[in-house]
């Protein structure tokens, strides 16, 4: 597969801290405040999370904001609707840290445990979103697909996702 | 499917081998003498990799006959390429939506901001 150096390397990385762990982090033009505000009220969630192009749209866009509360998004698309994420929120610290479960649909026993962090870079925020998942062998499954079907992408951001792969 | 079978289906499609059985075997069903030939690998090796595929249901084996045939179960693996595809999909745009979005949210914050205030 070839390997190349994308232009926005800086903004977009996937890196894997454990054996059961992807990290994926993206450099936004944004105040900490307002990316937390775009990914945790639903008026906004609704205009950016499913909405691949005009044949998307997210028909269901629940977030219970509280420790404990759940979250529910289905997305809908040109073969219709798209089975749901949903899980459940575990920790609530502002903008800069927020612990949440994710469960796709068909897979309910496959959780996986999302820490997301938003940080302050100067006039930018960096977002982290460590997701850990049941099993080794589920964690590099989801890897190894995304590196086959990216190497016949064009993306900027996923060279870089082939490029933290190829380095292990 | 549950987690652990889940599990041990991705452990099963994790290695290169066992990949090309099951692409030999998405043309039709076959011996395990047939399956064998293109591997420098010896029949117990290969027996080894089909019972991990059998136990992870992608394989099933006849038997029928004497030669107990090798067939694919499209199943789980059709069920794994639905699972990795969508996340994929959703890891993959999913950010760069959300930048394009912040920035319309950051013009419609200075467009108020602009508007002369009336009492």
């Amino acid at each position: 597969m070839p390997v190349s150096r994308a232009t926005n390397s800086d903004t977009f990385k996937v890196t894997t801290p454990s054996d059961r762990e992807i990290a994926i982090t993206r450099l936004f033009e944004a105040s900490p405040e307002l990316v937390f505000e775009a990914m945790t009220k639903p008026e906004h969630v609704r205009r950016w999370w499913g909405n691949l192009d005009d044949r998307y749209s997210v028909t269901v866009c629940e977030i219970d904001l509280r420790v404990g509360g759940s979250w529910r998004f289905v997305g809908r698309g040109p073969k219709g609707e798209i089975p749901a994420f949903y899980g459940v929120y575990r920790e609530i610290a502002g903008p800069g840290r927020l612990v949440y479960t994710e469960i796709f649909e068909p897979f309910p026993d496959a959780e996986s445990v999302v820490t997301q962090l938003l940080t302050r870079e100067g006039h930018k925020t960096r977002l982290t979103a460590t997701s850990i998942y049941p099993s080794r062998e589920v964690r590099d499954m989801v890897l190894k697909t995304g590196m086959e079907k990216g190497a016949a992408l064009s993306y900027d951001h996923l060279d870089d996702v082939a490029l933290e792969l190829a380095r292990g | 499917m549950p987690a652990d079978q889940l599990s041990t289906t991705f452990a099963a499609l994790a290695d290169p081998t066992r990949r090309a059985i099951l692409a030999r075997l998405s043309t039709g069903e076959c011996s395990v003498t047939e399956l064998a030939e293109p591997f420098d690998m010896s029949m117990p090796a290969v027996s080894k990799h089909l019972r991990v595929l059998e136990r992870a249901g992608l394989i099933a084996r006849g038997r029928e006959a004497q030669w107990r045939p090798c067939r694919i179960d499209a199943g789980p693996l059709k069920e794994v390429a639905e699972f990795a595809e969508r996340y994929r999909h959703i890891w993959e745009a999913r950010l760069d939506r959300l930048e394009s979005y912040l920035q319309t949210m950051k013009a419609k914050e200075k467009k108020h901001a602009r508007k002369p205030r009336h009492k």
